[in-house]
């Protein structure tokens, strides 16, 4: 069984110029995807031997991406790029990182801590999310010593939220826990940053030398039309789907909770349709009310993932697109129903600036209305610790996260700009780094700024259709189990096998890494012998050949960047001109061609 | 007045068009035949054999040897020539490389005598005469070259120094190897006169290749009407142009007729038609396995295609029994 | 024909063929194997080079159809091996002394098995004797 090493050789190197698959771009914190996708596909069939494996494999993805495994749940972000996408279906690395989950989550129990000296500055991060740990993790890695202050009794932000048909709660608890025990992680529960004495003022007091701010979006937008806030938001039986689905992750609602309630859920994107479809594992009647249109390919169309509203179409969840709310209607204090113009437009140039029909009005009723329209932030602890403008806008540098308004304050995750998990832990990495230099005098702003290259798809015969998701029927979802069947190892295989390895040699290594070659080998080309004839452009899938024109004459060139060293074109080459510089295949072939007279 | 150096400039398995080559650098022979003292030219001149025997060893400072080595006389010359001679150029596809005559090794000499002698179309031989190398014909001892059971390429008999390839060579090379002998400006010694890369580097086609050569069928050149501009490979039509050291002035793809290799493999590869395999499979496009192999059959004779003028100087060298 | 141990050299690509395996194993079970890092590395001149030296079969192990991690290396090979058999067969050397086989083994274990089975076609060929061809006569 190989053995796989990331130093020496085998660690993946950057640069500021950065060429990448599309895929590797695509992730906000540029996973590894490549070496891994080959890593699993080389994997063997027993399930027992390729734990050993699966191990070793997410022990390097974790190394970056501590929370890895809860990708595989809920993020997916690289398959939008994936050069696979357009021939035939983006390779499923979402399922393969779940995949990586059903075995690593439990090995994270076992891991072991994090070998890390502390001898640096206290840091305090505000808020226990992704964004704030992913901070703490990294400052932990670079010698610092975070203390995460969490206003709840548990880490995790804003995944709890996350329904447990998407996400089991075990799977979230696990890493979290074992986070902060492998790298040490010193963390205050029901600690409320803002709320009285525990201000700036008194963690810089108690020692603290920078603070990340990553309290999120704990609050609920209110519905508003126009720029009116709609009335009746405070009737019985209206609520917010951010406080229905935090009632729900901590099993305050019960499975017939909405038994023979018509539910009627306001909002289009991602978390309106987890509401929808946990209300309707609860028991209710539930029809989605969106201001976005079911045209998929207009600039309208509802922001949630094409995923999510297949499963609730096979869930007899109703959708109702293109509406707006103007009027919440009750009766003898109830919520009864909402008058909805249809929308004719949502974005234009100016942007969010919806248009409406008047004349083409619906009403829906209903028995329960959840609005589901978005996050907030805690925007009076912003004023009060000084962190906004005079426009009432956060003070904040885009690229370095540094506060405008105070120094050691750094502001990152769904607070300074709402986005997914992953975005989310980007920011924590990069305040991380940002920490850092501030605290070490170093110049915020070198080397960082990193410009991305996107690879095309190697060229194939044919190339071959994703795995099948399974799904449970939809007649069986009615529980909060996990609705998605993941991979067998197998099928994982045959899909990391799919990947073509679109992004170049130098941002991989994998068969480095387990030893199927010493080094990346350079393409040499004798230019005395090239005759430009092209076979090395025909032979080669990676468009790495190319013929040039230097000095009047056609003469082949290798973009080593693209190259992979397989050595087709220095066989086709029929001049001989082209060699793999420092490998040693020929040796062994001269050795065996030798024995062959003995 | 210091003595005109000697050339000698010998046949041996040949068919005078290399000689004619000679010939062909017009009035220039003049200026060559001012320049050296030519004592043995079979073609032009009236020298024997025992005029070379009665030279010293190395007194003739250039021998141009064309032809391949296919009975003992062509080695009994060849030889006798290199001990005589200071510096020894192949001269032509035959002594560079065997020739089309090395095709022959693709046969056993008894194949070869048999069609030859017996059973050809045109052949009347009802007393099975075939030549032998000793008889007695009214009682008086006949001796023949003794055939050889394969055809030889010059430097598998002798030491060769330099090489010029060609079917014939052309003009120009011949002129620049002995203006460069005559000037004392020859490279190395094992050197080929004649340029080192494929004849892609200097064929006007070469630019009219699409971005992806893919052979789907093959086509012979005289089954289509190929177009005089591009590229033949392009076409459908193998040519062994990409295999081929250049140097020619591409006087076949001239006049519409794809490459057939007469200028051997090109600087530092041993086997052309190794390397033109490996090539020639990189544009080859097919369906399926099926089609693939039905493909590959529809080459008509690829390995005579392929080893046409250099059979003997490939790896395998010859047919086994 | 008795006692005829075939002198054979085998390329085996190393996607495809023994990567979970025990190397030191296979070799032992092996003699004369090229791992390549892909079966379209191979040249038709290593093919003319062993049956030159004496060998009386070559075996390619390259990956499964669609399975070539350089995405076609391994047709490339088989190409170049169809193109070369008609070339050997005008050498006097019989087509089925060099072959293909597409498969994946990641253990390793079939790798001794092809060779073997290989080996046994050519025993039934026979050797391919020595070529009674002079390369040179040059002192």
């Amino acid at each position: 069984m190989w053995q796989t090493k990331s130093s020496g050789e085998a660690r993946v190197e950057e640069a500021m110029k950065q060429l990448l698959p599309p895929c590797q771009i695509k992730c906000p914190i540029n996973e590894d995807i490549q070496r891994t996708n080959v890593l699993l596909s080389l994997l063997p069939q027993n399930v027992d031997e390729a734990k050993f494996g699966i191990i070793q494999i997410g022990d390097y993805l974790y190394e970056k991406n501590p929370f890895f495994n809860i990708c595989g749940y809920i993020c997916g972000i690289c398959e939008l790029e994936c050069n696979y996408k357009a021939k035939g279906g983006s390779i499923r690395r979402r399922l393969l990182k779940r995949f990586l989950s059903d075995y690593y989550s439990d090995y994270l129990n076992q891991k072991e801590e994090l070998s890390i000296v502390k001898d640096k500055e206290n840091v305090a991060i505000i808020g226990g999310g992704p964004g704030g740990l992913m901070c703490a993790y990294n400052l932990s890695k670079k010698g610092y010593r975070p203390t995460v202050f969490e206003s709840s009794d548990r880490l995790g932000g804003a995944l709890w939220l996350v329904p447990e048909y998407r996400l089991p709660q075990a799977i979230l608890k696990t890493t979290m826990d074992n986070l902060i025990r492998l790298a040490n992680i010193d963390v205050k529960y029901n600690a409320r940053v803002g709320d009285g004495k525990l201000t700036f003022e008194r963690l810089r007091n108690d020692g603290y030398r920078a603070i990340f701010v990553a309290k999120g979006t704990p609050y609920p937008r209110v519905l508003t039309f126009g720029t009116d806030v709609v009335e009746g938001q405070n009737l019985s039986g209206v609520m917010y789907g951010h406080t229905f689905l935090y009632e729900m992750s901590h099993g305050n609602l019960g499975p017939d909770y909405l038994q023979e309630k018509r539910v009627v859920v306001i909002g289009g994107g991602n978390v309106a349709f987890d509401v929808a479809r946990t209300a309707r594992r609860l028991g209710g009647d539930v029809t989605v009310v969106a201001l976005e249109s079911e045209d998929k390919n207009s600039k309208d169309a509802i922001p949630a993932d094409e995923e999510e509203v297949r499963g609730a179409w096979e869930e007899d969840i109703r959708i109702v697109p293109s509406r707006g709310v103007r009027r919440i209607v009750g009766e003898h204090g109830r919520f009864k129903s909402i008058e909805c113009p249809r929308c004719i437009s949502v974005f234009d140039e100016t942007g969010f600036n919806p248009k409406f029909d008047y004349d083409d009005l619906r009403n829906i009723s209903g028995d329960v209305l959840i609005i589901t329209v978005g996050q907030v932030p805690d925007r009076a602890f912003l004023q009060k610790e000084g962190l906004l403008d005079e426009k009432g806008r956060l003070a904040v540098d885009p690229f370095t996260l540094q506060s405008l308004r105070n120094p050691m304050v750094f502001i990152g995750g769904d607070v300074r700009r709402i986005g997914f998990m992953v975005e989310a832990m980007r920011e924590g990495m990069e305040a991380a780094e940002s920490i850092h230099r501030y605290l070490r005098g170093l110049d915020m702003r070198e080397g960082r700024k990193r410009q991305f290259e996107p690879f095309p798809i190697p060229y194939r015969d044919t190339y071959k259709p994703p795995t099948e998701v399974i799904w449970v029927p939809p007649e069986k979802r009615r529980h909060f189990q996990l609705f998605e069947r993941g991979l067998t190892l197998h099928e994982a295989i045959e899909e990391a096998k799919r990947c073509v390895t679109c992004g170049p040699c130098m941002s991989c290594k994998a068969c480095i890494s387990i030893g199927f070659e010493k080094s990346l080998y350079a393409v040499e080309v004798d230019e005395q012998r090239c005759s430009g004839c092209g076979i090395c452009v025909y032979a080669c899938n990676y468009s790495s050949a190319n013929l040039l024109m230097k000095d009047g004459r056609l003469v082949s060139a290798t973009d080593m960047f693209r190259c992979k060293s397989c050595g087709i074109c220095v066989a086709a080459c029929p001049s001989g001109a082209r060699t793999l510089v420092d490998d040693n295949t020929h040796e062994r072939i001269d050795e065996v061609i030798a024995s062959l007279g003995k | 007045m210091t003595a005109k150096p000697k050339i000698a400039i010998a046949w041996l398995g040949s068919c005078g068009g290399c000689d004619e080559a000679v010939v062909d650098i017009n009035k220039d022979i003049l200026k060559v035949a001012e320049a050296t003292d030519i004592i043995f030219w079979p073609v032009a001149l009236d020298f024997k054999y025992h005029h070379l025997e009665a030279l010293g060893k190395g007194e003739i400072a250039l021998s141009i040897i064309n032809g391949n080595v296919r009975n003992s006389e062509h080695e009994e010359v060849a030889k006798l020539i290199r001990a005589k001679t200071r510096v020894v150029l192949a001269f032509g596809a035959c002594a560079c490389f065997g020739g089309t005559p090395g095709m022959a090794n693709f046969r056993s000499k008894e194949d070869i005598f048999n069609w030859v002698y017996r059973d050809a179309p045109t052949v009347v031989n009802p007393k099975g005469n075939y030549p032998q190398p000793r008889s007695q014909p009214n009682g008086k001892e006949l001796t023949l070259p003794e055939f050889y059971e394969q055809v030889f390429a010059l430097n598998q008999i002798i030491d060769v120094d330099y090489y010029l390839p060609g079917c014939p060579p052309p003009p120009d090379l011949i002129l620049n190897a002995i203006d460069a002998f005559l000037e004392d400006k020859l490279p190395p010694k094992g050197s080929t006169l004649a340029p080192q890369k494929a004849l892609c580097d200097s064929c006007k086609r070469n630019t009219t290749k699409p971005r992806n050569v893919e052979i789907h069928d093959i086509k012979r050149i005289h089954e289509v009407e190929a177009s005089p501009d591009i590229c033949f490979l392009a076409q459908d039509i193998i040519c062994m142009g990409i295999a081929t050291r250049g140097g020619c002035g591409e006087s076949c793809i001239n006049i519409n007729l794809p490459c057939r290799g007469c200028f051997g493999p090109v600087e530092g590869v041993k086997d052309a038609g190794a390397k033109y395999v490996s090539a020639l499979a990189s544009m080859l496009e097919a369906e399926d396995d099926k089609d693939l192999k039905k493909l590959v059959d529809k080459i008509d004779d690829l390995p005579g295609y392929l080893y046409r003028f250099s059979l003997p100087s490939s790896i395998l060298v010859k047919k086994r029994k | 024909m008795a006692g005829f141990e075939p002198k054979l050299v085998c390329f085996s690509c190393k996607f495809g063929w023994g990567y979970l395996g025990d190397e030191a194993k296979i070799d032992s079970q092996v003699k004369n194997r090229v791992p390549i890092i892909c079966s379209g590395k191979v040249d038709a001149t290593h093919i003319l080079d062993a049956f030159k030296a004496g060998a009386d079969g070559v075996l390619i192990l390259g990956c499964s159809e669609d399975n070539c991690h350089y995405q076609d290396g391994n047709l490339e090979a088989q190409k170049r091996v169809y193109l070369l058999q008609k070339v050997l067969a005008a050498y006097g050397i019989e087509p089925e002394r060099v072959k293909v086989e597409l498969s994946t083994d990641p253990e390793g274990k079939k790798i001794a098995e092809a060779v073997k089975r290989f080996s046994e076609a050519i025993k039934k060929l026979g050797p391919l004797g020595k070529a009674e061809v002079e390369v040179s006569r040059v002192a």
